[in-house]
């Protein structure tokens, strides 16, 4: 018997498959159920108009109790976007990766909120902290405390 | 049945688990065995009984997760939990959470603890050897008047002083590398105040002889000077007078400064500040390093040469005063001509300085000086009775007659006060002319709070150890400035005398030479 995550990863991707990802939103690549690639693309106006970002999850055996680690892809001419609260490492600092995961979302949902996150930026900024934060970050984004502090962006 | 029903998890026809996504259709057989499902709050979200507690009892066990654990993701509604949970396990859970807390509570407080345990004896380190430095210097007798070995006859500024007394005098060493006379002052402007000797304050003796009114302000010994006066007054000049004295012995002997001395002279911005007294002396020398404009600016306050000292001195008022300087110069150098001279000696000056700057050293060195000026003092005191006249000169008394302690308050009265004044005017007098009316002011200010300082009278009672504590700690400095001078001396002496010794060509192949033609070559 294949484990939970499998199956459920394996589910999600048929219906990926299946219906279609949301405008904007494209499947790289999902060759295994440890890492998969997304393109975003904000659609309609936004201060990231015509700009490709892309999107990387990483699942371990225990999701969807636990969160996918989700990051932008930096390197081999990809950056991340600048914004608030994303880090010039792809390192994403929302409340939905950390203490408010929950099951109930899945890889598409996370890609939508990531998305809409991105659109409803006002100003492209790094996060204050950035220099400090990529120096001592770990690789894998959900070893990091983040501390949620704004929820309008 | 009228009534509607109201339809469960059961009645489903698709069930699909939020969690594993798993469907489970109501009239196909799942495979493997029935799995449990619920529906556990108030939308339409279903789940695996199994997936859900896994869910909660990993949520739980996150601190940042657990207030959503038992929340519904979409809803938000709570979840209710069912088990069984006699009250004996409601206490062994309430009973852990109150170890846990009292466990951080005492982890604290050990750290806390532990903190205050070395602090405290830092603290007793620093406050038992700022006591042992006063009694070493101020000597036994007066120490029994103002201190006493017994803690708990100390004044509360005592518990204050004595460990600062001690840091001051680690850090004096700190400052600048020689500035052993800072912690003069220091000692002698411990509060001479109350005494505090378990022995009647105010005996017969005392009252008889001593009542303010029969003790007119000349009776008060004019010899020492009173400690506030010396520690103020005449330490700084001794000082400046001796520096410069030594400066000029220093050139004379080895044609050029030191570089040590030089940067001394040049880094010290300021020597001693004493706590409570508005008066600050600065000391800045300028050796042979005078640029053209500040030449010129100082050629009015100084008088010769263009290696000149500069002394300041600056009430807080903000006031300063250059006239005071005693005009005095320092043989003229000319910066180029010496400049072989100040290389030789700064050769020696390395060859010979090995360590100095070492911690150990520096601290062992600030540590020694009660200790110092102590077997200095005594031997001074031995060497006194041989000698009248250097038994005045360092005004040995007899001890004070048993249980002749002065109450504080005997003298408090105006006939204290004009003592103190005298003393203190007595020993100025010389000094008077020379300094300008800022310094005067702050003599005048200085003698007032002398006066109003009612502990001066036992200072001026007692066997004055202090003072020749004081005048050996002096000579010490002196004995020790000339070893090293004279270190320095042979050392560079040494430099200069080098050769490197001439041999002949033996053993060289004598047509490898080129050798000057009337060379004899007939060989």
């Amino acid at each position: 018997m294949t484990s939970i995550s499998a199956r459920r990863l394996g589910k999600e991707l048929t219906e990926i498959k299946a219906e279609g990802c949301p405008v904007g939103i494209n499947l790289v690549k999902a060759d295994d159920f440890a890492t998969w690639w997304f393109t975003i693309e904000v659609m309609g106006e936004s201060l990231y108009q015509g700009e490709k970002y892309t999107l990387q999850f990483r699942f371990d055996s225990n999701y969807p109790i636990s969160s996918p680690a989700v990051q932008f892809v930096v390197g081999d001419g990809k950056v991340s976007p600048v914004h608030p609260h994303v880090y010039s490492n792809g390192h994403i600092c929302a409340s939905i990766l950390g203490n408010e995961w929950s099951p109930v979302l899945s890889v598409i949902a996370v890609c939508v909120t990531i998305q809409s996150m991105l659109a409803s930026c006002k100003k492209k900024e790094r996060p204050t902290d950035n220099d400090r934060y990529i120096r001592f970050a770990p690789d894998n984004p959900k070893k990091t405390r983040f501390h949620y502090d704004d929820d309008t962006v | 049945m009228s009534r509607r029903r109201i339809p469960t998890v059961d009645d489903l026809r698709v069930k699909l688990c939020y969690i594993c996504r798993e469907e489970e259709l109501y009239d196909s057989k799942p495979e493997g065995p029935p799995r449990a499902w619920t529906h556990p709050c108030k939308c339409t979200l279903v789940a695996h009984e199994s997936c859900l507690l896994k869910w909660i009892q990993t949520s739980q066990g996150d601190a940042s997760r657990a207030p959503n654990a038992l929340k519904c993701p979409q809803c938000g509604s709570q979840y209710e939990l069912e088990s069984q949970r006699p009250l004996i396990l409601r206490l062994l859970g309430s009973g852990n959470r109150a170890l846990g807390r009292m466990g951080r509570l005492f982890t604290l407080a050990t750290a806390a603890g532990c903190v205050a345990v070395f602090t405290s004896g830092v603290y007793i380190l620093f406050t038992a050897y700022g006591a042992y430095a006063i009694r070493k210097f101020i000597g036994r007798e007066m120490y029994d008047i103002l201190l006493t070995d017994d803690p708990a006859n100390w004044p509360w500024t005592a518990f204050l002083n004595l460990p600062s007394l001690t840091l001051s005098l680690i850090l004096s060493r700190f400052q600048s590398s020689h500035q052993i006379p800072t912690l003069i002052p220091l000692l002698l402007v411990w509060p001479p105040s109350t005494p505090v000797g378990a022995r009647s304050p105010l005996s017969l003796y005392s009252s008889s002889l001593f009542t303010p009114s029969s003790l007119p302000a000349h009776h008060q010994p004019h010899w020492p000077p009173s400690p506030v006066v010396f520690g103020l007054f005449l330490v700084p000049l001794t000082r400046m007078v001796y520096r410069r004295c030594f400066g000029m012995l220093q050139y004379w002997l080895l044609g050029a400064q030191p570089p040590s001395a030089r940067e001394r002279d040049a880094g010290r911005g300021w020597v001693w500040q004493e706590g409570d007294v508005p008066w600050r002396i600065r000391i800045r020398a300028n050796v042979d390093v005078v640029e053209p404009e500040q030449e010129q600016e100082q050629a009015q306050a100084q008088d010769v040469g263009d290696a000149q000292r500069h002394i300041e001195a600056q009430g807080e008022l903000g006031e300063g005063d250059h006239a005071n300087a005693p005009p005095e110069g320092i043989p003229a150098a000319e910066p180029q001509a010496q400049e072989p001279n100040a290389a030789a000696v700064e050769a020696a000056e390395q060859l010979i300085e090995i360590d100095t700057a070492s911690l150990g050293r520096r601290v062992g060195g600030a540590l020694l000086i009660p200790g110092i000026s102590s077997a200095m003092g005594s031997l001074l005191y031995r060497l006194a009775k041989h000698s009248r006249a250097l038994r005045q000169v360092l005004g040995v008394r007899p001890p004070l007659p048993g249980g002749a302690y002065l109450s504080p308050w005997a003298g408090m009265g105006l006939g204290m006060g004009i003592g103190g004044f005298g003393a203190g005017g007595g020993m100025e007098v010389r000094h008077w002319e020379g300094l300008g009316w800022v310094k005067r002011l702050g003599v005048t200010l200085r003698l007032i709070l002398n006066a109003t300082w009612h502990g001066t009278r036992t200072w001026a009672e007692a066997d004055p150890v202090w003072w020749r504590n004081s005048i050996g700690l002096g000579l010490f400095v002196v004995a020790k400035d000339c070893i090293q001078l004279l270190h320095l001396w042979l050392a560079k002496r040494e430099l200069e005398s080098r050769h490197v010794k001439n041999r002949d060509f033996a053993g060289v192949d004598i047509k490898e030479l080129d050798l000057v033609p009337s060379f004899p070559r007939d060989l």
